[in-house]
């Protein structure tokens, strides 16, 4: 109840987006081909229920949370300790932002000659724009963190793990963590976007999407679309309540 | 740094300090210390002081072993065998403080990574604790904590390794008159329990003569000493007594002879 309490403008505009949606269907505006009534997509939730839908959602969101997973496995550490090393950072930021320049996209095809067709490809490429981001953001993070703290860590005399680990990792946590919020969105996409691709018997949100659409159910294309939003909404905000856990010590306030 | 240790009831040796900073665009002002020596005895507190832009943090930081003199030695007591026995702590130690520990965290985190054990830990916090009266606060991020709260836990942690030589540079320029009365009260248990020897490096006098038993005046350039004085009384230290005046009239001469 408080939730809804505390949501009701977003409600409540939500609500006022459907109703446009549903007024523009009723006065026929626009074809009910390309853009069908929130009623019949609504009627199209329990076919696409009874369907693969659940199947579907759950291969989609394996897959963003296996890509997620790989890259802040690997982009939290190296990013750290790029940020310790800034020696050795200089040396591969260049290639490393011209890298990040290419769209992950473009490098499908790379991977499915180097990796092959199949679920590891996908996870790839969704893990490799997700790492490159989470890796900067660290970077950056363990680059500022407080010169004081770093001197109370010299003095006491830590090792690199535990400077690492200890210091470093909560210096660029706030940081790391509008990496991964970025990263959340590049894996939701590039998933979606490659299971379009992809025929796997496993098919996922994305080849979802586009089967519905290539056999003219346009109220379940527009299902399906509609609950890949509200994956995306969902990793967000479980992103936040991970976030807001990890982070009640930050001061609101930012120290020089 | 040289090897060669001072003498034995000595914590701290500069001897023929040189040091200059990269010349500034603005002015051709040689070198800041041109040779320069002062000793600290072991235990002692010496106050230091001298006018503004004096080079009394460029001092401080020497003494901390955080900038190196371009010649000269500075040598520590053989006795502080670690790189930890010597801290310097700033006007800015708030920022020392870890914001993602407690306040018991940040005093007990340096003791867990030096290998204290678990009971002479926590006998080491409940005191400093309690010393700088921070006890409720044991539970708190630093986040929700005052300015005043936060540089007392500050200290705590600095020193709760009990340092052999510390060097605080300005500790008070951020606090309010009652809370800086605290922590003075607290020094000056502590730095003679844990048999520290302390640096304090400020331009104020009357903290200067609350907590010094030794009063050094650098100033002029290059630095050279403008008066040392031993200053005995015992603590707390009333003003207005005939050894506080006369102290205070020397530190206030020589902080204007100081100028250059």
């Amino acid at each position: 109840m408080a939730w809804f309490k505390r949501n009701s403008r977003a409600l409540l505009f939500v609500a006022a987006l459907v109703g446009v949606w549903a007024a523009v269907t009723a006065l026929r505006l626009v074809d009910p081909i390309v853009l069908p009534s929130p009623a019949s997509v609504a009627r199209a939730v329990p076919r696409m229920l009874r369907e693969r839908l659940l199947s579907d959602v759950a291969l989609t969101l394996g897959r963003v949370l296996g890509a997620l997973a790989i890259a802040c496995l690997f982009g939290i550490p190296l990013g750290l300790y790029l940020g310790y090393r800034k020696g050795m950072y200089q040396v591969i930021e260049s290639p490393l932002h011209a890298l990040r320049s290419i769209p992950a996209s473009a490098l499908f095809p790379l991977f499915l000659i180097i990796i092959g067709v199949g679920e590891k490809s996908i996870v790839a490429l969704a893990a490799y724009p997700s790492l490159l981001v989470i890796l900067v953001n660290a970077v950056s993070g363990a680059t500022l963190a407080n010169k004081r703290r770093l001197y109370q860590a010299r003095l006491l005399g830590l090792d690199t793990l535990d400077t690492i680990t200890e210091v470093l990792f909560y210096e660029a946590l706030p940081n790391i963590f509008d990496g991964i919020r970025t990263a959340v969105s590049y894996a939701l996409l590039l998933v979606i976007a490659v299971e379009m691709f992809i025929g796997l018997d496993e098919r996922g949100l994305g080849r979802a999407i586009y089967e519905y659409q290539s056999t003219y159910r346009i109220p379940e294309t527009y299902g399906a679309i509609i609950v890949a939003g509200v994956i995306g909404i969902l990793l967000n905000a479980v992103v936040s309540q991970i976030e807001h856990r990890m982070l009640r010590w930050l001061p609101n306030v930012q120290e020089d | 740094m040289s090897v060669a240790a001072p003498s034995p009831a000595c914590a701290l040796e500069l001897e023929d300090i040189v040091f200059a900073y990269p010349a500034r665009a603005d002015s051709g002002n040689g070198q800041l210390y041109a040779g320069f020596s002062l000793t600290v005895g072991l235990g002692s507190i010496l106050a230091l002081m001298g006018p503004s832009g004096s080079g009394k943090s460029t001092l401080g930081r020497m003494m901390a072993g955080l900038l190196t003199p371009q010649a000269g030695n500075v040598c520590w007591s053989e006795q502080f065998a670690n790189r930890w026995d010597v801290v310097y702590v700033d006007q800015h130690a708030i920022n020392s403080v870890f914001p993602w520990q407690t306040v018991a965290e940040n005093i007990k985190y340096p003791l867990q990574k030096l290998g204290w054990d678990r009971a002479r830990r926590q006998e080491r916090i409940c005191y400093l604790m309690s010393l700088l009266r921070i006890g409720a606060l044991a539970d708190a991020y630093p986040a929700s904590l005052s300015g005043g709260e936060l540089q007392r836990v500050a200290l705590a942690r600095c020193l709760s390794w009990k340092p052999q030589l510390v060097i605080l540079d300005e500790p008070f320029s951020a606090l309010d008159r009652r809370v800086k009365a605290e922590i003075i009260a607290a020094l000056q248990e502590l730095a003679p329990r844990d048999g520290m020897t302390l640096v304090l490096i400020t331009h104020n006098v009357a903290d200067a003569l609350a907590l010094g038993t030794r009063c050094v005046v650098i100033g002029q350039r290059p630095v050279r000493i403008i008066s040392d004085r031993e200053f005995t009384t015992a603590y707390p230290r009333e003003p207005g007594t005939r050894d506080y005046v006369a102290m205070q009239q020397t530190l206030i001469a020589g902080i204007r002879d100081g100028l250059v």
